[in-house]
């Protein structure tokens, strides 16, 4: 039938005006993200254990961290600075770690007002302690 | 004593209020302009309404709510536009031809509000009610057409001019089968005259006689009224704003207010001529009623316009002409030969 698409069309839009709305009424209502979402990051600061893979894989070099030897001659986590301006979020660091240290956060609005505020410091000393004895690898041998 | 309703009681009431100080004649003529006002300040709130109704309906049919912030479910919103544009600064570009701009946004509201006066409203309730009601509507709109080139001439500006030529292109080409299709009507009452137009579906409406003819004046008003899949003239994608690039603010908003009082007039022909008018039940008890289903069936034409609008991707101005010309006129024709025919065959047959 000729005109067969305008109908089909408009029966469609019909059938739309007495649906319901799909748009979320996004200030007042936050989104349902999946659980895999790429967003802020975080660093599960008693996992790490310094070996620098993540800074390794990412392509853009976002991550810088350092290490230094406690007096058990024992490495340690001493800084973890993400310069997230250059992420991908491409999720390379958090595929990666052998601890599953760093994960993803499902916060979106992480708008700054100005540069220097987008480098996250993911780095807090309290926690960073590795097991006072024995390597990690030894503790997870005692588990 | 018959019953006429509520309102026309009204109107009664202040004929003869006025009557008690001014000769008969001075009386009729006040009454007339009181009528006129009356529907005047009606369709200009319902053209408020319309401009909210737009948005809201749109995003319906997108799935989405429309304005919603101002006012509850975005009720206020009318009242914000209006704000924000009688606080707008009035460009007016420096080689503009000014009488001729000034006045295209005047003259584009004046016909749609002339034609409102003929409008049969409800049972007795057109302002005017002339023997060629029909005849002075249909001339009456078509000034609308050089409002748009005056707007468009007068902008000095290529894209505006563009605009201007194809609405002009545009509106004449359909105002063709918008008259033809609407003869079919005539010719089976016999009369330009709205109140027997109206008289003569009491039985059954003019749509089930005239199908083709309504599906002809549909899509030949939405091209007259430029909006819907042809509104080529102001396609934002394409030139802007057309005709009305150079237009700001207020005067801005004169066009649009202008496109929805036409949208109301056009619609309140269709209903008129096709949907049996002010018909409906509880009519004879209750006259005012009729007011209340003839508003019904305006809005119900204007959710037509909307849905059409709101659907349809442009039409290319081609494409658009080629099918006003060789197709529209052809078929609208068409339908008066058929229509004639069967004229004269129900009266040979003696039903």
């Amino acid at each position: 039938m000729y005109g067969e698409g305008l109908v089909k069309g408009l029966s469609i839009t019909l059938k739309h005006f007495f649906g319901k709305t799909i748009t979320e009424q996004y200030p007042s209502v936050r989104p349902n993200l999946p659980k895999r979402f790429h967003g802020s990051f975080y660093l599960d600061n008693p996992k790490c254990i310094g070996c620098g893979i993540c800074a390794n894989s990412c392509p853009n070099r976002v991550i810088q961290l350092s290490t230094i030897k406690d007096e058990n001659n024992k490495k340690k986590l001493a800084s973890y600075k993400m310069d997230v301006q250059y992420c991908l979020w491409c999720g390379l660091c958090v595929e990666s770690c052998p601890t599953k240290a760093i994960q993803f956060t499902p916060e979106f609005e992480s708008a700054t007002y100005s540069r220097k505020d987008i480098l996250l410091d993911l780095f807090k000393p309290g926690e960073a302690t590795a097991p006072s004895e024995g390597a990690p690898k030894e503790a997870s041998q005692a588990q | 004593m018959e019953n006429k309703g509520f309102i026309l009681n009204l109107g009664d009431a202040i004929r003869s209020w006025l009557s008690l100080s001014l000769t008969p004649g001075l009386t009729d003529a006040l009454m007339v302009v009181v009528s006129f006002l009356a529907i005047l300040v009606f369709v200009l709130l319902n053209v408020l309404l319309l401009v909210l109704l737009e948005r809201k309906w749109g995003g319906f049919f997108q799935q989405r709510p429309g304005p919603n912030r101002n006012g509850p479910g975005g009720s206020l919103q009318t009242i914000a536009d209006a704000v924000k544009l009688l606080a707008k600064e009035e460009i007016i570009p420096k080689n503009v031809d000014k009488p001729v701009f000034k006045a295209a946004g005047i003259l584009v509201f004046v016909p749609a509000l002339l034609g409102l006066a003929v409008i049969p409203w409800g049972k007795g309730m057109a302002a005017v009610n002339l023997n060629i009601g029909l005849f002075y509507f249909l001339s009456v709109s078509s000034v609308t057409t050089i409002a748009f080139l005056m707007a468009g001439w007068s902008s000095n500006n290529k894209y505006s001019l563009l605009g201007g030529m194809r609405a002009v292109a545009q509106m004449v080409s359909y105002e063709i089968p918008l008259v033809f299709s609407l003869l079919g009507v005539i010719m089976l009452t016999g009369s330009l005259n709205f109140a027997d137009i109206i008289e003569a579906q009491t039985g059954m409406w003019f749509i089930v006689a005239q199908p083709v003819a309504f599906l002809i004046y549909f899509i030949a008003g939405i091209a007259e009224l430029n909006r819907g899949p042809f509104d080529s003239p102001e396609g934002e994608q394409e030139i802007v704003a057309g005709p009305l690039t150079e237009y700001s603010g207020m005067r801005w908003a004169l066009f649009f207010l202008a496109e929805y009082a036409n949208l109301i007039a056009i619609s309140g022909i269709a209903t008129t001529l096709f949907l049996g008018g002010w018909h409906g039940p509880w009519v004879d008890v209750y006259p005012a009623l009729s007011f209340v289903w003839f508003m019904l069936k305006v809005y119900c034409m204007i959710f037509l316009f909307m849905w059409v609008r709101w659907t349809l991707p442009r039409v290319r101005i081609d494409h658009l002409m080629s099918f006003g010309w060789k197709f529209l006129i052809p078929l609208s024709l068409l339908n008066i030969i058929v229509t004639g025919v069967g004229i004269y065959l129900y009266q040979a047959m003696g039903w």
